[in-house]
């Protein structure tokens, strides 16, 4: 590899698979952050983000050589991490909203207005009332910017059935924060 | 349609194919009342900057689990570990101003733990960890740029992040480099 230049994710994968494991703290530091906001949105907390990022490159490491297209590891990540995600909010459907209120008053407090900080925190609750298949698009569309087309590709899905999704979700949305108020 | 439901093509403004001005005048009310709930969304960048040392940590610890004969020295390294926080490192974002970013210590001997940097104006008082068995934690939305912190344990011991980059403070003290 020429001095200067980035090893490439198919490099890294390839070169841990190898033995050097070492090398693996690369894609992590690489991509642990990328996700950390769609972890923490879905699942409504903080702490429950972090386990699930943490678990989710244990898990593709332990499964690393069935990662058929190496220079698209990040894609395949975000799978194991989506299913971890799904799986966690399975298990622990009821603490969540509080912790999703809490989890956004971090945010509030540095950018000052209470107003922001009251709709903030009431989206956020009625986010997690919502089922983990429309809360993801409505996360992925308004959270994460990504477009209709990209969160096909990324979920292998269409976009008439994303819109379905997410029409209901905006549905469902404006029931709670009704409801809220 | 049900009294929650958003008229389809209010749907369609919330989706950003069309603008506000394109509903119909009758509309407009209903279209306000969706824009407003797109106000609400978190956007803030968040940042886990503990989570490569916990990955590859667990990693290893699983595969000295396999190797017994290495067991020791792993255990050595462990009491040896009193501190950890990476650096966060996210994708550059020209949009994101603020960064959530969690901070970790590993203190088990500590009474209290605290955290001063530029911040909170090296404010030992202004920002304490919350304790959780040996691990302290203090979860802060910073803005993005370079932060200097170091964490001040029982009131009077300033460490420096032993696993981050560091700079000399002009007056013999170390402190922690953090870039967002």
């Amino acid at each position: 590899m020429p001095p200067g230049s980035q090893a490439t994710d198919g490099d890294i994968v390839r070169a841990v698979l190898a033995g050097d494991r070492e090398r693996y703290a690369q894609l992590v530091e690489r991509y642990r952050d990328r996700y950390a906001r769609y972890a923490t949105r879905m699942l409504g907390s903080l702490d429950a983000a972090e386990d699930a990022v943490q678990d989710a490159f244990v898990r593709a490491f332990d499964q690393l050589a069935q990662c058929k297209e190496p220079d698209k590891f990040v894609g395949w990540f975000f799978l194991i991490l989506r299913n971890r995600c799904f799986a966690e909010r399975r298990r622990n459907r009821t603490s969540a909203s509080l912790d999703a209120a809490n989890g956004v008053a971090a945010a509030d407090r540095a950018d000052g207005g209470a107003e922001n900080a009251e709709s903030r925190r009431a989206l956020q609750r009625a986010l997690m009332e919502l089922t983990p298949d429309q809360r993801e698009v409505f996360v992925l569309k308004h959270v994460e910017g990504l477009s209709y087309s990209e969160i096909a590709e990324r979920l292998s899905t269409s976009v008439p059935s994303l819109k379905m999704r997410m029409h209901r979700a905006y549905d469902r949305l404006r029931e709670q924060l009704r409801d809220h108020t | 349609m049900s009294e929650h439901e958003f008229h389809p093509l209010v749907k369609q403004l919330l989706d950003g194919d069309i603008t506000l001005a394109d509903l119909p005048a009758e509309l407009r009310a209903e279209g306000q009342e969706a824009l407003q709930l797109l106000a609400g969304v978190e956007r803030t960048s968040v940042s886990m900057p503990a989570v490569t040392w916990r990955v590859m940590t667990a990693l290893e610890r699983r595969r000295r689990r396999f190797r017994p004969w290495l067991l020791a020295p792993a255990l050595a390294a462990a009491a040896a570990l009193v501190l950890w926080l990476r650096p966060a490192s996210p994708p550059p974002s020209p949009s994101a101003s603020l960064v959530t970013v969690r901070f970790v210590l590993v203190a088990p001997e500590a009474r209290q733990v605290s955290l001063a940097g530029t911040f909170n104006q090296w404010n030992p008082q202004a920002t304490p960890l919350i304790r959780a068995g040996n691990v302290w934690t203090a979860t802060l939305t910073l803005p993005a740029g370079q932060h200097q912190y170091a964490f001040v344990v029982d009131g009077a011991r300033w460490v420096p992040d032993p696993g981050a980059p560091a700079v000399d403070d002009g007056f013999g003290r170390r402190n922690s480099v953090l870039t967002l």
